[in-house]
């Protein structure tokens, strides 16, 4: 149905010292929605899963990538062989005749009939100063897919089919409740019979019981009509209820993706294993590890070297992109703190280029340190080796890419090369 | 369940009635509100929004806006001080409500309640920013905290500090060593040293460092001392010029700057990395997570019995939520704190409480013990909520039909009847009271009172 | 389904009145400003109610043109050359009001499109206009509409026109400030996902939506535009000395000033009065689209 390709999205952030700097909300993305299926993208708070559903319908124009738009199955994958091949020519064939970017005006107005979005506040999602009837007849008309009396009453129907007595066409959105409005928001959505519909957060403002009922409703659409959801959320209950297929997404990249029982039953990104052992569960006093990750999700202006997830990840090791920086800190801690004992005062970490050099300490010692510590302390694992003069040496990183770890699920992590 | 009943009530709610009073009409935010909160525990309060749930976080801490009318009911602290009595004698009054007056008494609350907010009653707000000021450095704000609420405590631990000898420390650290923590407080009182006990546990405590390095912080406290602008700062705090211009802000200069010492202990106590850093640091400069937990140590700096979690986590993602979560687990572990944790979010609560409140429409549903209320709820609504949430491993959720109802003019009787599939016709008549099915375990629902 | 919020069709309205008339101030601001206008309607439609026979022309009494003071015959007294002042005051009014008005919305109007357009285009556009808008900030606005107006000739044509040349600006900045804020809400990203063209996005989403406030400062302006007006007219603006209008009257009695203030007085007071009320109802009609006033 539709399929986005090393999409790229960069927003500059002037001033400063630095001059021009550029945020990478979402960085190589690449995804594919068959055509009825649902697709739910998870990801915490700045993970660029708004900004990837966005540009999925170009509400924000891609910075680098492709999208394809109902280009037939053969033909994405074949795209996506020509992009790893770098053949350009034929990339470029299939790109020029189902390219969304590449839609202008009155073709992507007609375009816009196919898909639509619901949006995750209801109550900012709908103009206060127009009626309901005509917040549902707005995708009609602007798109010229329907008009006048035909557009009045197919979203007088629609009002009925998302549960709402017509008469609620004649308010304004002030006079309805949370629930009440993301109803009429999924009629706008649905007024065009869309075939893709891009649904962002669309029950997270809204209260557990009426939560239900608008997923419900969803649903029903969906089996009713067949109509091609993305789903974004960071709600992983909501996934599983609702989903196919899960997409995971961390700092602008993709880490996992597969079919839903196997992404959130054997995750396989370390990644994708805390997120979900991190959801609470109404299940009290149940016996389970969680693993609570250290820290906080990088700055995407200056996100980590080699795998962005590398920092807080209780499963990193030696290639993950570790720098002297981050390898000095934590050997500065142990020596201050734990191994205080072994060290004592004099000693100086001072991270260098690829190196960090441990001045007052024995070679020896260290490495018994790193010995030990390894298994909690994953940025050890970079140490090479320590030479004589205490010199410890940082291995060499590799940037992860979306690795097929199956035949329906890849995984952006070294450990599944 | 014994247990529970054993347990010394730390605070009590009777009857409370709340509503407030706006342009559109009078909301009857809390409608008779009766509960329990006991030492140690953690007491879940769910609900949706315009249960009340929030209402009755800040009615207890007496937070409450100026178009609020207490109505009736007692917020009991200990068992004796009644929190909302100013309100309530206005409140229940028979007359027009004038929010004007309300505003009044409200800051007379204030001005009693200061003592009583931060020793024992703390609350942390959902949106950490909001709680935080944005131009002062953080560890400001936790020195500031102490210092309105037990300035005293500062100035005994920058004396005490001040006096110790090298040999005092090492008498200590022995004492410490060979017979415990009690050991340790006694021996400070005995050489007037009070004060220097929470600085020398603060260090004995930690986990992350060796026990040598523990002992060489703990000896070298004697080399932190007071320079002469603090101790002039100090001294006129005693003599009691704090409140003399100039003079006064040198008092609190001296104090503020040994609340910093004070903060930079608690942020290490919650686990923040470089702390010393970080008190010098603004809130924008913090992550979401981090804020929350410079909010939990404004909180917990001057050892409340009682505090009050308004939403904590909701504005926070789920991997920061589940180390705000272990904070707060770990937090009642280390100390016999009791914790209102108000949350719409079930499963959340499920994680953290001992106890589970359920609100509907400003009213107790149902309360009772975690494990009961999740295993075998009573109350129709409670049932149906659980049925609702979408989990990791449910196929088919069953949805509340219907909305809360609105609270200008709520149903006669029982306020779910309208959504409620067992309802029957007296549920329309009569408000259903509080039963109890077994120890602890409450439900406001005729079905229940039926069987029993 | 859900019975939550049924609350009447117009409750937003009765809420909105309740807010105004909460302030007290605002109110009695109302009630001087609906007594101008219902005067200024009396003299278009049927001057004779106040028993003016022209409203269009002041009444010259050479007989006795001296400034009388107040009497009951004369309840303002009279200015030069004779004229009751009173009467004069009242259809005077209309002019100014009429005038004012025209002005007032008149660059609104303008100064809305230029704002959204540079708002919401952005880019060079915006810079565009915005430094335009600039320069006629740089110049007093006095002396900008002096200048105009005396570049288009005496007439009331063309010190409508210079008015409304200084004033649209002012409403050329502030809708686009408010269009700054309103094109980034949900709902302008909704209407463009559903493939509304930028002219819709601006006219039928972001206009209705600036016009609250922007009614607001057109009211709180009207009083500002009439003293200008006035003032324009009083140092000799004004083209057919007939012509009742506020500062021109007060003009006529200027040569009398010492002897008889009230000549002065008077039609200033009218103005200043005019003033105050439209600033006060304009505190009010702020109340009213202020959230916080309204819970």
């Amino acid at each position: 149905m539709i399929g986005a390709f090393n999409l790229k999205k960069y927003f500059p952030v002037r001033g400063g010292v630095v001059g021009t700097q550029y945020l990478k909300a979402v960085d190589n993305v690449t995804l594919t929605v068959r055509r009825g299926e649902v697709v739910g993208v998870v990801g915490e708070s700045g993970s660029g899963k708004s900004t990837l559903g966005r540009m999925l319908i170009r509400l924000l124009e891609p910075t680098g990538g492709e999208i394809l738009f109902d280009a037939p199955e053969e033909e994405m994958v074949k795209y996506r062989e020509a992009l790893e091949s770098g053949d350009k020519e034929s990339a470029e064939m299939i790109s020029r005749k189902y390219s969304l970017l590449r839609k202008k005006g009155s073709e992507l107005r007609k375009l816009r009939t196919r898909m639509s979005m619901v949006f995750q506040d209801p109550y900012s999602s709908l103009d206060p100063r127009f009626r309901i009837l005509d917040v549902i007849m707005e995708p009609m008309i602007s798109t010229g897919y329907l008009r006048g009396e035909e557009a009045r009453k197919k979203a007088l129907d629609l009002l009925e089919e998302v549960g709402l007595p017509r008469a609620f066409g004649n308010r304004y959105p002030h006079e309805l409740s949370g629930g009440q409005r993301q109803r009429v928001a999924i009629a706008r959505a649905l007024s065009t019979d869309p075939e893709l519909v891009i649904l962002d957060e669309p029950t997270s403002a809204l209260d557990v019981s009426v939560q239900a009922q608008i997923l419900n409703l969803l649903k029903e659409f969906r089996r009713r009509k067949n109509i091609t959801m993305v789903l974004i959320t960071h709600n992983i209950a909501v996934v599983s209820y609702m989903a196919d297929r899960v997409a995971v997404m961390y700092s602008g990249r993709l880490m996992e993706i597969g079919d839903k029982d196997d992404v959130l039953t054997r995750p396989k990104h370390p990644y994708t294993m805390a997120l979900i052992s991190s959801v609470p569960r109404p299940r009290p006093g149940e016996a389970r590890k969680r693993i609570v990750l250290k820290g906080d999700p990088p700055n995407l202006l200056s996100p980590p070297r080699g795998c962005v997830f590398h920092p807080r990840c209780p499963m990193a090791f030696h290639e993950c992109g570790w720098t002297a920086e981050e390898v000095a800190e934590d050997i500065n801690y142990l020596v201050q703190g734990k191994y205080y004992n072994v060290f004592g005062d004099n000693v100086k970490v001072i991270p260098l280029q690829d190196k960090v050099k441990v001045e007052g300490a024995n070679p020896e010692s260290i490495k018994k340190v790193l010995e030990v510590e390894r298994e909690n302390i994953r940025s050890l694992t970079a140490v090479k080796e320590v030479t004589e003069d205490s010199l410890l040496i940082i291995h060499a990183f590799q940037e992860p890419k979306l690795y097929k770890e199956s035949e329906r699920r890849s995984v952006s992590c070294l450990l599944y090369r | 369940m014994e247990r529970v009943k054993e347990r010394a009530k730390v605070l009590e709610i009777k009857d409370l009635r709340v509503s407030f009073h706006t342009r559109r009409g009078v909301f009857k935010a809390l409608r008779g509100v009766d509960l329990e909160l006991y030492k140690g525990e953690v007491l879940g309060l769910a609900g949706e929004s315009g249960s009340g749930k929030s209402t009755l976080g800040l009615a207890i801490m007496g937070l409450l806006p100026r178009n609020a009318r207490v109505e009736s009911g007692e917020v009991l602290l200990d068992g004796s001080k009644d929190v909302l009595k100013r309100l309530r004698d206005y409140g229940s009054r028979d007359v027009k409500f004038d929010p004007r007056k309300n505003e009044k008494l409200i800051k007379r609350l204030n001005k009693e309640l200061r003592e009583v907010r931060g020793r024992a009653l703390a609350m942390v707000f959902q949106e950490p920013l909001t709680s935080l000021n944005p131009v002062l450095q953080v560890g400001y704000q936790i020195a500031e905290a102490v210092y309105y609420h037990d300035p005293m405590r500062l100035v005994r631990r920058a004396i005490s500090r001040n006096r110790c000898t090298q040999a005092d420390l090492r008498d200590l650290m022995t004492t410490l060593k060979t017979k415990g923590e009690e050991a340790l407080i006694e021996e400070v009182e005995k050489r007037n040293l009070r004060g220097l006990e929470e600085q020398i546990l603060s260090i004995w405590r930690r986990q992350d460092i060796h026990e040598a390095k523990k002992e060489k912080l703990i000896l070298s406290l004697d080399k932190h001392k007071l320079d002469s602008k603090d101790r002039l700062g100090i001294s006129i705090y005693l003599r009691g010029l704090q409140r003399v211009p100039v003079l006064g802000r040198l008092a609190k200069d001296a104090l503020i700057k040994e609340g910093y010492r004070l903060a930079v202990e608690i942020l290490t106590y919650l686990g923040i990395p470089h702390p010393e850093k970080v008190v010098r640091m603004y809130p924008h400069e913090l992550s979401g997570g981090m804020r929350q937990r410079v909010v939990i140590g404004i909180a917990i700096v001057n050892n409340p019995e009682i505090v009050i979690m308004d939403e904590p986590t909701s504005a926070l993602d789920v991997t920061i939520q589940a180390q705000i979560l272990e904070l707060v687990s770990s937090l009642k572990a280390s100390s016999n704190r009791s914790f209102i944790f108000i949350s719409h979010d079930l499963s959340v609560l499920a994680e953290v409480s001992d106890r589970i409140a359920i609100m509907y429409a400003g009213k107790i549903a149902e309360v009772g013990p975690v494990k009961v209320i999740f295993e075998e709820p009573q109350h129709p609504y409670t049932k149906m909520l659980m049925d609702a949430i979408p989990t990791m491993d449910k196929t088919e959720l069953k949805a509340i039909p219907g909305s809360v109802p609105d609270m200008r003019s709520p149903p006669k009787g029982c306020s779910f009847s309208n959504r409620c599939p067992f309802v029957m016709p007296k549920c329309k008549e009569m408000e259903p009271p509080m039963v109890e099915v077994s120890e602890g375990h409450k439900v406001a629902c005729f079905l229940v009172g039926e069987r029993k | 389904m859900e019975e939550r919020t049924e609350e009447g069709k117009y409750s937003n309205l009765i809420l909105s009145l309740k807010v105004f008339f909460s302030n007290r101030t605002a109110v009695a601001g109302m009630v001087i400003f609906l007594a101008y206008v219902v005067d200024a309607l009396i003299m278009q439609f049927d001057p004779r109610l106040l028993g003016v026979t022209n409203p269009n022309q002041f009444t010259y009494n050479f007989v006795n043109p001296v400034p009388q003071p107040p009497s009951s015959q004369y309840p303002l007294g009279t200015t030069y050359p004779g004229i009751n002042l009173l009467q004069a005051i009242l259809e005077a009014i209309r002019v100014d009001l009429g005038y004012s008005m025209l002005i007032v919305v008149g660059g609104a109007v303008i100064g809305a499109v230029v704002g959204i357009l540079a708002a919401y285009v952005g880019g060079y556009l915006d810079e565009l206009l915005m430094r335009f808008t600039d320069i006629f900030f740089s110049v007093p606005y006095l002396v900008l509409a002096i200048a105009v107006g005396f570049a288009l000739g005496r007439s009331f044509t063309s010190m409508v026109i210079a008015l409304i040349i200084v004033w649209w600006p002012i409403y050329a900045r502030y809708t686009r400030s408010l269009t700054l804020s309103i094109k980034e809400s949900v709902f302008v990203e909704a209407a463009k996902a559903a493939g509304a063209s930028m002219v819709r996005i601006m006219f039928k989403h972001i206009l209705p939506n600036t016009l609250p406030p922007v009614v607001v400062q057109i009211s709180l302006d009207l009083g500002s535009v009439v003293g200008v007006f006035a003032t324009l007219a009083f140092i000799g603006f004004i083209p057919n000395a007939n012509t009742p209008e506020l500062g021109y009257l007060a003009s006529l009695g200027l040569n009398y000033v010492q002897s008889a203030p009230w000549t002065v007085i008077f039609p200033g007071l009218a103005i200043t009065l005019f003033a105050l009320s439209v600033n006060l109802m304009g505190d009010g009609l702020r109340d009213v689209i202020d959230p916080r006033r309204r819970s």
